[in-house]
């Protein structure tokens, strides 16, 4: 007999849940986006006369009404040290343009209507009066001598020079060096795609002063954080309720301009405002990803060890800084640059360029997938290039087991780590010496067959808040509610803290529940990124169940007649010293319920702090070749991961197989993409290739877990090294495959398509 | 506006619509069958699917005006009472969900596709499966989903089409 397996499911498969669009509130008007369709334009006019006549329009926002409110601009990220002291400068993307579009896309004015068929057809009656500007949509367009600048506070559309390491150190490196090999990889410009589109409901409650936000977030504290910093209200005018949210991979962590604007318009009309957005206009105006080209240079030694690895970056920041943009081509690329190696020399360099195209913020892993891939990329390379074993050259080169914890010459400090042993487990699970034998069936079968290794060290998100809180409250029959700030959009959160405390407590799973972010509890936490939902909340959780057990102690010696110090708690039962009686935690919770208004004795609360830790894993793909028709198979896909320990491996499995095939994803068919003028000719599904069922025929996953002391779970981080494993492996796979039939590297994606042309104009 | 019936999860009903309105927003808008999603505008995604006569189709990509006198199953029809259909049941127990946003559209997909496969290959999975999206699984478990309940569809009597189900833990 099937069971159901997460807490979450029920509802899901059934079609009950709440996902922002379901909500609807009495008497809710609906808004729709008037956007650019300029890359970079002078917006002369914008004439709202028609559209306000229009049948059922109530308002038309523009910017002169956001400029009236005194509502400020989306929030632009750290303030960022580059070379030579300087500070990264910036340009601030306004939620409706002011006087100059400068992305296909862009807001432009809100229309809002009494139904949403209404107001996107009065969006159409905004005249829009453009003089249209010539664009870059590329950092080497942007940085171009004479480029157009798009903003006065950026000189030159660099917004930041960036640099980290020992630059003489490495030069004096590369100078003694006995080989060297240099690459360029391209990280493509993707967009993440959760599979909700963005949707806001925005209710002003006049009785309590409050305006309540329903929307898709990661956690409600930043999404509640940064639209008080547009709006100017105080966090608690505010407040942000999501039920289920359907994914959200980095790009729903703070609000868009769409947030902005309808707080501002319920508040004003005194009605609740609904906005749902179509998929066109998220590909066009939601967060971008990626959007990276790194160029990496590694000196080899007279004994192959590598002795120096050099970076030097270009990242596309889109058309403004928004929120995580700045941070991925800075302190995410740079904090592992060295991989798992044990390299004496580290440096890299940034250059971060405006150009006309949608901002780019954070997607899954935010710069470390692409770090990983250079890295191991160039690791494949240069054993290519100099005819080294790339298994021998990766375990000479591995920082040792005994060597942790480590710093690396950049400084970051890796706390613990057993990369042979994971890179021998892989092998094993990969059947890694048997490849030959298995190229040589597909051969006989007329394809090609190459094979390659991606393996990735990562460094989790160390979190944003101060701390990780987190609370429960007992019912009736014993059974728990418990609150954290972390949101949950897919990861099992409910299903992975109910087995974190349920264990504890000796309290069935099922009669615990998981709520986030509701705002009665004032608790501080991180949100879901960074991949460490689990070891911080989830450690939390850990230090609730001490708490609750350490309060119910003295209840238990009581009702067992005992002295306080005379009785031992195991397996969710207390029991007195002589062991001759016990009471199980669940009937002492259910005896001291007095009714839902009064506190709960045991109701608790608990804390942790904790930064980032460092989940590393092996990656083997395979794939095969047709090259008739360029297409790229993966037979088989193989991935062991070193997460720590691991709460729930079915969770844990689900994470890493999600991971892997985004990043499979980007290697085989995303790629946003933009043509010179700055219009984007990837704005849909139709065109921007998802990948599908059977993107990979077969994956094998396993961990082997070296627990970090970092966290009391002793757990790693998870949610992004599906990504960083997977664009390295499938990338060294495909590129062994070319060399097989003897063409050159290529970029991705690697498309059926682009492969058949590259292989034709290389073959020729 | 126009006057359209049909038979919706074994409901006979008859809205006021405007003729341009979509089967998906009208299941959604007027009838709160808020379990069939919108995930995108171009007919990709397949979180809109539902079966009508018997197919399944995308309830985004058909005016509800064509829609008039057929019968409809959403999501929230797929169940028999309490008792989970078996792929709706296979696709937790598989773990064939992460964020749930895709899921309806991929069970009523599924429904269909075991309809015609009773005892499917990979690749008519995948083909079967090839209009829909989702971005959290990687579609690992959610091809195997849709091997266990063709296994447990078999197993149980394959005319009544509905196996016993757990409630659920909550």
């Amino acid at each position: 007999m099937m069971e159901l397996m997460r807490h979450e499911d029920h509802r899901l498969i059934t079609g009950s849940g709440k996902f922002t669009a379901d909500w609807n509130l009495a008497g809710q008007l609906h808004a729709s986006v008037v956007r650019s369709v300029h890359a970079h334009a002078r917006v002369l006019s914008v004439n709202t006369d028609a559209a306000e006549k229009a049948k059922g329009v109530v308002a038309v926002l523009t910017a002169a009404d956001v400029t009236a409110a005194r509502y400020g601009q989306i929030p632009s990220g750290p303030e960022i040290q580059g070379v030579d002291g300087c500070v990264i400068s910036k340009g601030s993307m306004p939620l409706l343009a002011i006087d100059r579009v400068r992305f296909v896309g862009q807001a432009v004015a809100m229309v809002i209507a009494d139904s949403a068929s209404a107001a996107h057809d009065a969006a159409e009656l905004v005249d829009v009066v453009y003089e249209v500007l010539p664009a870059v949509s590329s950092v080497e367009q942007a940085t171009a001598d004479n480029a157009v600048q798009l903003h006065p506070t950026i000189p030159g559309n660099v917004s930041l020079t960036f640099e980290n390491g020992d630059r003489e150190a490495v030069d004096k490196a590369f100078a003694s060096a006995s080989r060297t090999s240099t690459l360029s990889i391209q990280s493509q410009r993707l967009y993440g795609a959760p599979m909700e589109p963005k949707a806001i409901l925005a209710t002003h409650d006049a009785s309590r002063n409050v305006t309540v936000v329903y929307t898709p977030t990661q956690g409600m504290l930043g999404m509640r954080a940064s639209l008080a910093a547009i709006t100017g209200l105080t966090t608690t005018d505010l407040e942000v309720v999501a039920e289920d949210v359907g994914g959200s991979f980095g790009l729903r962590g703070g609000p868009g301009v769409e947030h902005g604007l309808l707080v501002l318009a319920t508040r004003r009309l005194g009605r609740p405002v609904k906005w749902v957005s179509s998929r066109s206009e998220l590909f066009a105006a939601e967060w971008h990803g990626r959007a990276l080209k790194l160029t990496g240079s590694l000196a080899l030694d007279a004994d192959d060890r590598i002795s120096a690895i050099r970076f030097d970056d270009h990242a596309d920041l889109g058309a403004y800084n928004c929120y995580f943009g700045g941070f991925i081509a800075t302190n995410n690329l740079s904090v592992t640059m060295g991989g798992a190696y044990d390299v004496p020399a580290l440096y890299m360099r940034s250059t971060l360029a405006v150009t006309n195209t949608s901002p780019v913020s954070a997607y899954r892993g935010a710069g470390r997938p692409d770090i990983a891939f250079a890295i191991e990329r160039l690791i494949d390379h240069a054993a290519s290039e100099h005819g080294l074993d790339p298994v021998a050259f990766r375990r000479a080169n591995f920082i040792r087991a005994d060597q942790f914890p480590y710093t690396t010459a950049n400084g970051t400090e890796y706390d613990c780590g057993d990369f042979n042993a994971v890179f021998d487990k892989a092998l094993d699970a990969a059947v890694y010496n048997e490849f030959p034998e298995r190229r040589a069936k597909s051969e006989a079968r007329g394809r090609l067959r190459g094979i390659g290794i991606g393996y990735y060290v990562e460094k989790s998100g160390a979190g944003g808040a101060p701390k990780d809180e987190v609370s429960c409250q007992f019912d009736s029959d014993g059974g728990l509610l418990l609150h954290a700030v972390s949101g949950p959009s897919g990861q099992g959160h409910e299903t992975a803290y109910a087995q974190i405390v349920g264990d504890g407590l000796g309290i069935p799973a099922a009669q615990i529940r998981y709520r986030a972010g509701a705002p009665d509890q004032r608790l501080v936490g991180n949100g879901t990124g960074g991949s460490r939902s689990l070891y911080g909340t989830g450690s939390a959780f850990k230090n609730l169940v001490d708490v609750v057990i350490a309060k119910a102690a003295p209840l238990a010696a009581r009702h067992l007649n005992v002295e306080p110090g005379d009785v031992a708690f195991s397996n969710g039962r207390f029991i007195g010293r002589n062991g001759a009686k016990g009471v199980d935690l669940i009937e002492l919770a259910k005896k001291h319920y007095i009714d839902s208004q009064t506190a709960h004795p045991l109701d608790s609360s608990a804390e942790t702090v904790t930064g980032a830790n460092y989940p590393n894993g092996c990656h083997i793909a395979e794939v095969e070749l047709d090259l008739e028709t360029g297409e790229i198979d993966v037979p088989v896909y193989t991935a062991v991961d070193d997460l720590g320990n691991v709460i729930s491996a079915e969770l844990v499995r689900g994470q890493v197989h999600g991971g892997v095939v985004q990043g499979a994803g980007q290697a085989f068919g995303e790629a946003v993409i933009y043509d010179d003028s700055g219009q984007l000719l990837s704005g849909s599904f139709m065109d921007y290739a998802m990948p599908r069922a059977g993107a990979l025929d077969k994956v094998v996953s396993d961990t082997h877990a070296v627990p970090t002391a970092l966290n009391e779970l002793g757990s790693k981080g998870v949610g992004e090294s599906g990504c960083s494993g997977s664009l390295p492996a499938l990338s060294n796979a495909v590129m062994d495959v070319l060399r097989s039939a003897g063409v050159p590297p290529m970029d991705m994606p690697y498309s059926s398509h682009r492969v058949w042309q590259h292989v034709r104009k290389e073959k020729r | 506006m126009s006057k359209v019936s049909f038979t919706v999860n074994g409901q006979k009903v008859s809205v006021d619509i405007e003729e341009r309105a979509l089967l998906a927003d009208v299941l959604r808008d007027n009838l709160q069958l808020t379990g069939t999603h919108i995930g995108c505008d171009t007919s990709q995604c397949g979180c809109c699917t539902v079966r009508l006569n018997g197919s399944a189709v995308k309830s985004c990509t058909m005016l509800a005006v064509q829609a008039d006198e057929a019968e409809i199953t959403t999501i929230e029809g797929l169940a028999d009472n309490e008792r989970l259909h078996p792929v709706q049941l296979a696709f937790s127990a598989c773990h064939g969900l992460q964020c749930g946003f895709c899921t309806p559209g991929m069970i009523m997909a599924t429904v269909e596709l075991l309809e015609r496969f009773p005892d499917p290959t990979d690749e008519q999975i995948r083909e079967g499966l090839s209009g829909n999206l989702c971005r959290c699984t990687g579609y690992v478990n959610i091809e195997a989903s849709v091997r266990a309940a063709a296994t447990a569809m078999r197993v149980a009597s394959p005319a009544a089409g509905v196996v016993e189900g757990g409630r659920g833990r909550r």
